[in-house]
């Protein structure tokens, strides 16, 4: 067995319960020099401080959960590797990410972010979801009796092509994200691009533009570019809302 | 409950005026700095030279179109800085009517002035 | 569920702050700074040139305190101020038609060269004669 070399990681962790006021709390975990930061925050909530709460799941930046903010900057914990943003030295400041309200610790409340992808039509509801469980290249899962899936008709519909994995980092990094609640945000507008690309009805289309001309669509959008430049998934919010900004532009002279 | 996301809100062209007068203000204000600093022995017009710049009628015409175009471009640019605080939408109505005030308040000085300085 | 809601002017001040913020950031921080500087310098301008309604000899002594290196040095902080915000705003005028969006970081370096440039050339003007 080859031994696996470790490293003594200091994290200093945002901190909020209710009723609480906010702080950091620093711990000091043992993790393979290998890690990723969300393995150091798994040992910090088993070794140190069972209240410590924070949202993972996937493990490979294929749900969008554990986003947050490392040393001041959005990232995915489970795709970073500690040892990419520790400089041996100073702790790791873990921060939730901004422009949401902060439920707990490291937890957000991103209803809002939701929200907004909801009104551009791309939220799938839980009903859309085949039945469980299936079965695995034909064989049994052990315990279970596999029955066949009873497919959707139309499953095409259920299918999403999309680069996007709701995590929210772009709402943090954007500047106007801090400053209009009304804001539709880099996701929200993209998420409004991607469904005009999808359909070509024109009462949908109008709506889906007349949804990004306002105030709080588009043209609020500062230039700042920070969304696409801190996406995980290459989505590139920004070139979608200028993309949004040429289409009305030229609809708006065509009116004319 | 209705998605307040999901609404068509009045489409804005503040941005699109804000690029108008700023490409303007690119041409416009390099011929106002070329025309008074560059041109002008010295860098600087005494007062005769001011008097017989602004009576020319072409002149006029182009300070004066400056004049609406910078601060249109400027109080835009503070519109949207102000937007940016997180007021409610009664009170950046307001504010969107004090600027076009100021607006309207600071051309009025420029002609008056203008009107001054030929005469 | 009582959640932690930071006041909406600390949020709102938070543009300014670019420490590990990107190359975009930086322009639209340097582009609001500047932008808030011309304004004031605008305003400025506007209340000096009512000097010229005072007549010959009002607006004849402040030529003179013009011409004063002080003055000229501001007079160079002010171009800055003019190119950054100008040649900058021609990128995010181009980059909101969805024109140049993928090379926006290119484009704002070589538009500062150019300003660059043409601050150094307008400096030795304004100082040389």
């Amino acid at each position: 067995m080859t031994s696996m070399k470790m490293v003594e990681v200091p994290l200093q962790i945002f901190r909020y319960k209710e009723g609480e006021r906010p702080h950091y709390d620093t711990f000091t975990v043992q993790v393979p020099e290998t890690a990723h930061v969300i393995d150091a925050m798994d040992a910090v909530w088993a070794m140190h401080d069972r209240s410590f709460t924070f949202r993972r799941a996937c493990h490979h930046s294929s749900c969008g959960s554990c986003s947050l903010r490392i040393n001041g900057v959005e990232k995915l914990p489970c795709i970073t590797r500690v040892t990419d943003v520790w400089d041996g030295r100073a702790p790791l400041r873990l921060d939730p990410l901004r422009n949401f309200a902060i439920v707990s610790d490291l937890v957000v409340d991103v209803s809002s972010f939701f929200q907004r992808l909801s009104a551009a039509g791309m939220a799938i509801t839980r009903d859309a979801e085949p039945s469980l469980p299936l079965s695995v290249d034909g064989l049994a899962v052990i315990g279970v009796s596999p029955k066949p899936v009873e497919l959707p008709e139309n499953l095409s519909c259920f299918n999403r092509f999309e680069n996007c994995i709701e995590c929210a980092i772009c709402m943090s990094a954007c500047p106007t994200m801090a400053t209009d609640d009304k804001f539709l945000g880099p996701a929200g507008l993209a998420a409004i691009y991607r469904a005009r690309q999808k359909t070509d009805n024109p009462i949908d289309v109008a709506h889906l533009l007349g949804m990004a001309d306002g105030e709080h669509g588009v043209w609020r959008c500062h230039s700042a570019f920070e969304c696409t430049a801190a996406c995980p998934q290459a989505v590139d919010p920004a070139g979608k809302i200028m993309a949004l900004r040429r289409e009305l532009i030229g609809r708006r002279f065509k009116k004319r | 409950m209705e998605n307040p996301f999901a609404q068509e809100p009045k489409a804005t062209s503040a941005w699109l005026w804000q690029v108008f007068t700023g490409v303007g203000l690119v041409i416009l204000l390099g011929l106002h700095f070329i025309a008074n600093h560059f041109i002008a022995k010295g860098g600087l017009r005494n007062f005769a030279d001011v008097v017989a710049y602004l009576r020319n009628p072409i002149i006029l015409v182009l300070e004066l179109l400056f004049l609406v175009f910078v601060t249109t471009h400027a109080l835009l640019g503070v519109r949207a800085i102000l937007l940016d605080l997180g007021f409610s939408e009664r009170t950046e109505n307001r504010l969107s009517r004090v600027l076009r005030g100021v607006g309207v308040l600071t051309v009025g000085y420029g002609l008056w002035l203008t009107w001054v300085i030929i005469h | 569920m009582a959640t932690l809601n930071y006041p909406k002017i600390r949020q709102a001040g938070r543009w300014i702050d670019v420490r590990r913020r990107k190359l975009g950031m930086w322009a639209y921080a340097l582009n609001r700074l500047t932008g808030i500087g011309l304004v004031v310098y605008l305003y400025l301008h506007l209340g000096v040139l009512s000097q010229l309604a005072r007549g010959q000899s009002s607006w004849d002594s402040f030529v003179s305190l013009a011409r004063s290196p002080y003055y000229l040095a501001l007079d160079v902080l002010l171009l800055a101020g003019i190119l950054i915000h100008g040649l900058n705003g021609l990128r995010v005028a181009l980059t909101g038609f969805d024109i140049g969006v993928r090379a926006q970081k290119t484009l704002f370096g070589i538009l500062m060269l150019v300003a660059a440039v043409a601050l150094v050339a307008a400096a030795l003007k304004i100082f040389g004669g």
